[in-house]
């Protein structure tokens, strides 16, 4: 059935903000995702890491303590769980966050400034590589950032806190000029 | 009128011409100038009033530490109060009004209060405003108001915005002089991440007016070269107009950086400035040092400026303070005015040293400077006087931690203490006077391996001071602090009336207080008092040093989290529904949750009255997505869930909910809520939306602190489900229009029962037929993306059946009806027992407040127990809050039995009714009990009943 994204009235395609030549940074949201919260199950952190290497098309984000978030963009979300559940059944607990929780990709020259606006971790490239997960606030918000690429990252947030937070992001890029895309 | 342009010189550009107004008065300045230097250059030196005497006052200083020049700058919105011209970058269109003065600045009528002076003595406040105590409030201290204080705030909403950033480095320059820009150099060549901070407009510190030659070129030009390098350096941030203003524990400090206060209006989506939090692995301290004013009667006749401050203005800006200016100086480095003024072509009345006991005793002059006498007897004619009484080390932000600066006799002055490799001081902030030195020690400390470079050749000015404190032989006045017009006879009164200690004479004369926290004048005032209590300055010491190092306006501290932003909004997967069904709504903690949904016309309680109406007659939908959902899984899921609720869990059955009750270590009652078991090894915990969060933080510290040994995991899933519940007679008949394949009875949905099923032809989604209402009731809950659609499909289902839906007023409402506890009875005083929940708490296994619950005084039959209560007369309000009192006894607090904790208009039994906390309650049902609203002065009659007054006999739950 057809997702409705948290965003779908905010998150408005076009350019915003300062105009001085090329927009600053890209925005976008990442809908629809399938997410699943995969947490080891006592002793199982070895087990599971070595699990998680041998599936395929998802990606495998640290999200704490031997917790992580697998995502898929290509799965829906009820494969992904089903999928996770069976292989990982006695190594870990997994729950669907699919809809729990918003992501939002920001991209481009400026995009590691605007976060600097929010969040206290140091984004240098040799503290915090691509691939690289973290859980950080923003604005008074649950972040879950990514590092996708030099300058492309993702964040995300609780659904409930998403509107919210894509206004303040926003704001903080307007001095760059910003492409929804 | 006596300051005026220099033809030549200066980092002015003269062919920008900017007009600018003060007090109404229209001006011309170049780009470059402040207005500080650009209204010395129009002749003007009268900028203030002093704040106690209304003294005329001009400007003292050349940066941030000024005292006396503090303006209100702009207009309207955006008026800012206590600028310090001396830092107010000149733009075209800039206005500034002087303050604390009426009418105007050149006729104080308040300048009177010098005349009574002999009274405005240190501890004035304290002496005559104690008797009669009733008067501080109403009389004295809205007249001392008005009378004090400086600039005026702008009262309306500040149209700019304010930004927050954080940053991270290697190496944290602080301050762009020599001693800083060798350190930023030599770390940035080495490859570290290195950010320079300076407050000033331009970066360049000291080098940008003192007269320097390094590597065989002037100062500044050796300075620009290095700033051109460091800020091609892609490891280098250079930030000026950044005020470091604090330093924090891990190395962390604050910055201010004023992004736009140099223009009228910030450009389009830019903030007017920016509170930096900067993460540093190391910090140097190249602030430079401060000179201090000399103490002499007249120091403050406006024309008396700090000698570095005169040669700053003419060096760098081209604007000199006289045609005559004389010098007084207790140390070496006031001969460089004097070269450099003379160099300018003014004249240098005379130069008047204390170490060869020379003393100017009075300054003549009311507004302006006109002659100065000394202590043989000569008088010379001046129209300025130049002062040095020495150099402070910028010891402030390595005494943020609270360590206290070292005395140094050879410099005479208060240098920093050792805080170790994380934060150091290099330069003249750290007590070397000399060029060489500063160049030196910033190379070292921008060292990170290797061997440390060469240092650039240059020329040394010796550096010597001879103490000198206090122009006794003044009779003029001599201040030591300009702001609070503390004169140097305060000290030893304060002294001499029992407050010697540094802090105590703080308070009692003000001295050090204010926007510049006694920058210049604390070091004196220091020494003055060590001499009157007899010790020597080392033993006196400082007053505590605090953030900020300057001031920092509120907005900077907001940021961007104002007006609506001031928190995050909250909402619920089904609010685009909710505000289709034109729902009010309420802010319970972040979330926005809709309250009623009126029709026209309607009022809340008219509206909320309707809705329980039509639900308990038909059906309703609520959004009760807020509640709090913990997903709980692992083979010890069951066993640790018996350990945080009173009840048992672990023996639920697949497939069911059960009511659980969570008591506090101390055995009250802490959260409640509907878990579900899943599966063998996973439960759905729902809590209170209040406690949401915190009953997160409980598990997880029951969990990783009480039984880590346990196979338990825990991630809350309250923002993956949209749940509504559907409850009255027609909710089963509305829901089987929408669920797939099997048929809604009490055989395949009985009550408690909580089950995975698909939807709308097969949308995932989880039923639970439990109630809060207490009608036969269900919760739906399907993934979030799709919460608004579902919920416009049961709307659909339910409308041949009159559906409604219903916000929380009607929500409370029929949980108060049906004597259901929630917050006003959770309220963080209430056992189990109180609750009517007693029996809940298993005699079986341990738990979590199962010790303390049985306490004597937890289990005392005295206890004030949940009842509901009634008006004895049916027609009147009862309001929460109301004291319960034996019928008979007197209406006062010292009778009371306990109080209304819920109350309800009930639109099914037509009165208000509510749940009270009773002592022994429960069997006092039907005794008359006199309920006493102090607050509201009045007092009726009410009658204690069952809690459950609707529906006593739950027949409609299982109807």
């Amino acid at each position: 059935m057809l997702r409705t994204s948290a965003l779908q009235s905010v998150a408005i395609q076009g350019r915003f903000g300062a105009d001085k030549g090329q927009p600053g940074l890209m925005l976008s949201v990442v809908h629809p995702l399938a997410i699943a919260m995969v947490i080891a199950r006592k002793g199982k952190s070895k087990v599971l890491k070595d699990a998680l290497a041998t599936l395929k098309s998802v990606n495998v984000l640290w999200a704490g303590p031997d917790q992580y978030y697998v995502q898929s963009t290509v799965k829906s979300e009820t494969a992904l769980y089903i999928e996770l559940k069976t292989k990982l059944a006695n190594i870990a607990s997994v729950t669907d966050q699919s809809h729990g929780r918003v992501t939002i990709r920001i991209s481009g020259p400026k995009a590691r400034a605007v976060l600097a606006k929010g969040t206290p971790i140091d984004l240098y490239t040799e503290e915090f590589p691509v691939g690289k997960s973290a859980l950080t606030q923003m604005a008074h918000v649950g972040v879950h950032l990514t590092r996708t690429g030099n300058d492309e990252f993702t964040l995300s947030v609780f659904r409930g806190f998403s509107e919210s937070f894509w206004e303040w992001l926003t704001s903080q890029s307007a001095e760059f000029g910003y492409q929804v895309g | 009128m006596s300051g005026f342009r220099i033809a030549r010189g200066g980092l002015i550009d003269r062919s920008a011409n900017l007009n600018f107004k003060f007090d109404g008065k229209s001006f011309t300045g170049h780009q470059g100038d402040t207005l500080a230097s650009a209204l010395i250059a129009n002749g003007v030196h009268l900028m203030g009033r002093s704040f106690k005497y209304h003294r005329p006052r001009g400007v003292i200083s050349a940066g941030a530490s000024e005292p006396n020049a503090l303006v209100e700058l702009r207009e309207g919105a955006r008026r800012e109060a206590n600028t310090r011209a001396t830092i107010v970058e000149l733009y075209d269109g800039l206005t500034a009004q002087s303050q604390n003065r009426w009418p105007s600045l050149e006729n104080d009528f308040l300048a009177i209060n010098s005349l009574a002076s002999s009274i405005f003595v240190a501890g004035f406040y304290y002496k005559t405003f104690m008797w009669p105590k009733s008067f501080w409030e109403k009389i004295y201290e809205p007249l001392i108001r008005k009378a004090a204080g400086l600039g005026t705030a702008s009262k309306e909403a500040d149209p700019d915005t304010y930004e927050k950033a954080y940053a991270h480095c290697d190496l944290l320059v602080i301050g762009s002089g020599p001693s800083g820009l060798m350190a930023a150099r030599t770390a940035a060549r080495s490859g570290a991440r290195v950010i320079l901070a300076d407050e000033g407009s331009a970066l360049g510190g000291s080098l940008l007016f003192e007269n320097e030659e390094i590597d065989g070129t002037t100062g500044s030009t050796f300075a620009q070269a290095v700033i051109s390098e460091l800020a091609s350096m892609p490891n280098v941030t250079l930030m000026p107009r950044t005020t470091i203003f604090g330093w924090f524990d891990g190395n962390i400090f604050g910055g201010l950086e004023r992004v736009n206060d140099h223009v009228a209006v910030p450009p389009p989506f830019e903030p007017r400035q920016r509170y930096w939090r900067v993460h540093a692995k190391r910090a140097v301290l190249a602030a430079g040092a401060e000179e201090r004013p000399l103490v002499f009667g007249g120091n403050d006749v406006p024309g008396v400026m700090l000698a570095s401050a005169m040669r700053h203005y003419a060096n760098r800006y081209g604007a000199a303070a006289g045609k005559s200016i004389s010098v007084f100086t207790n140390n070496a480095s006031a001969q460089r005015t004097a070269v450099d003024l003379q160099a300018h072509g003014i004249n240098i009345a005379a130069v008047v040293d204390t170490r060869k006991n020379g003393k100017i005793i009075n300054v003549k002059g009311g507004k302006s400077v006109k002659s100065v006498s000394l202590a043989d007897g000569s008088h010379f004619e001046c129209d300025a006087v130049a002062m040095s009484g020495g150099w402070s080390p910028i010891v402030n932000l390595m005494c943020h931690r609270g360590a206290k600066p070292i005395w140094n006799e050879t410099i005479a002055a208060f240098t920093p203490p050792d805080m170790g490799s994380q934060f150091t001081a290099i330069g003249s902030a750290s007590g070397k006077m000399l060029l060489s030195e500063c160049l030196r020690g910033g190379i070292a400390a921008g060292t990170f391996k290797g061997k440390t470079p060469p240092t650039p050749k240059c020329r040394d000015e010796a550096f010597a001071i001879q103490p000198f404190w206090w122009v006794k032989e003044s009779t003029g006045k001599a201040f030591i602090d300009y702001q609070n017009d503390a004169t140097a006879k305060d000290l030893p009164l304060a002294n001499r009336e029992g407050y010697g200690h540094v802090e105590l004479a703080k308070r009692y004369t003000t001295t050090g207080m204010a926007t510049d926290q006694g920058k210049l004048g604390n070091v004196n005032a220091i020494a003055i008092l060590a001499e009157a209590a007899g010790k020597s300055i080392s033993e006196m010491g400082t007053t505590t040093f605090r953030p900020m190092y300057t001031p920092v306006s509120f907005g900077a501290f907001a940021g961007p989290f104002t007006g609506h932003h001031f928190q995050p909004v909250r909402k619920t997967p089904l609010h685009e529904w909710c505000v289709e069904q034109g729902a009010v709504f309420v802010e319970t903690g972040l979330w926005m949750r809709s309250s009623w949904f009126p029709k026209a016309g309607e009022d809340w309680l008219t509206s909320a009255s309707r809705e329980v109406k039509a639900t308990r007659a038909n059906v309703g939908l609520c959004d009760v997505s807020t509640l709090g959902k913990i997903d709980i899984q692992g083979k010890d899921a069951g066993t640790f869930l018996d350990k945080i609720y009173c009840n048992t869990f672990s023996t639920l059955s697949i497939g069911k909910a059960r009511y659980g009750l969570m008591l506090r270590e101390d055995g009250v009652v802490f959260d409640d809520g509907t878990t579900s078991r899943l599966a063998d090894d996973h439960y759905l915990m729902t809590t209170t939306t209040a406690n949401a969060a915190r009953v997160m933080s409980h598990i997880e510290f029951c969990h990783q602190a009480l039984w880590p040994e346990m196979d338990v995991q825990y991630v809350s899933v309250t923002e993956q489900w949209a749940q509504m519940a559907i409850a009255g007679p027609k909710s089963r008949a509305t829901l089987q229009k929408i669920v797939d394949s099997f048929t809604l009875n009490d055989e395949t949905t009985p009550y408690l029962v909580a089950k995975d099923i698909t939807i709308l032809g097969g949308l995932t989604a989880r039923l639970f037929r439990i109630s809060f209402s207490g009608e036969h009731a269900y919760e739906l809950a399907v993934p979030a993306d799709h919460g608004n659609m579902v919920a416009r499909a049961i709307m659909q289902a339910g409308q041949e059946f009159g559906i409604v839906p219903y916000g929380v007023e009607a929500l409370s409402i029929m949980r108060i009806e049906k004597g259901h506890v929630a917050g006003g009875e959770l309220n963080g005083t209430t056992t189990a027992g109180d609750l009517g929940l007693g029996k809940m708490m298993s005699t079986k296994k341990d738990f979590i407040g199962r010790m303390m619950a049985t306490r004597e005084g937890m289990v005392d039959a005295a206890r004030q127990c949940v009842v509901g209560i009634k008006p004895v007369d049916k027609t009147m309000k009862i309001r929460s809050g109301g004291h319960l009192l034996n019928q008979n006894d007197k209406p006062s607090m010292a009778n009371d039995q306990g109080y209304i904790c819920s109350v309800a208009w009930s639109p099914m039994l037509n009165m208000w009714l509510g749940l009270a906390l009773l002592s022994n309650g429960r069997a006092r049902h039907g005794e008359v009990v006199k309920v006493f609203d102090g607050l509201r002065g009045h007092h009726y009659l009410g009658e204690i009943c069952d809690p459950v007054h609707f529906d006593p006999k739950n027949e409609r739950l299982h109807a």
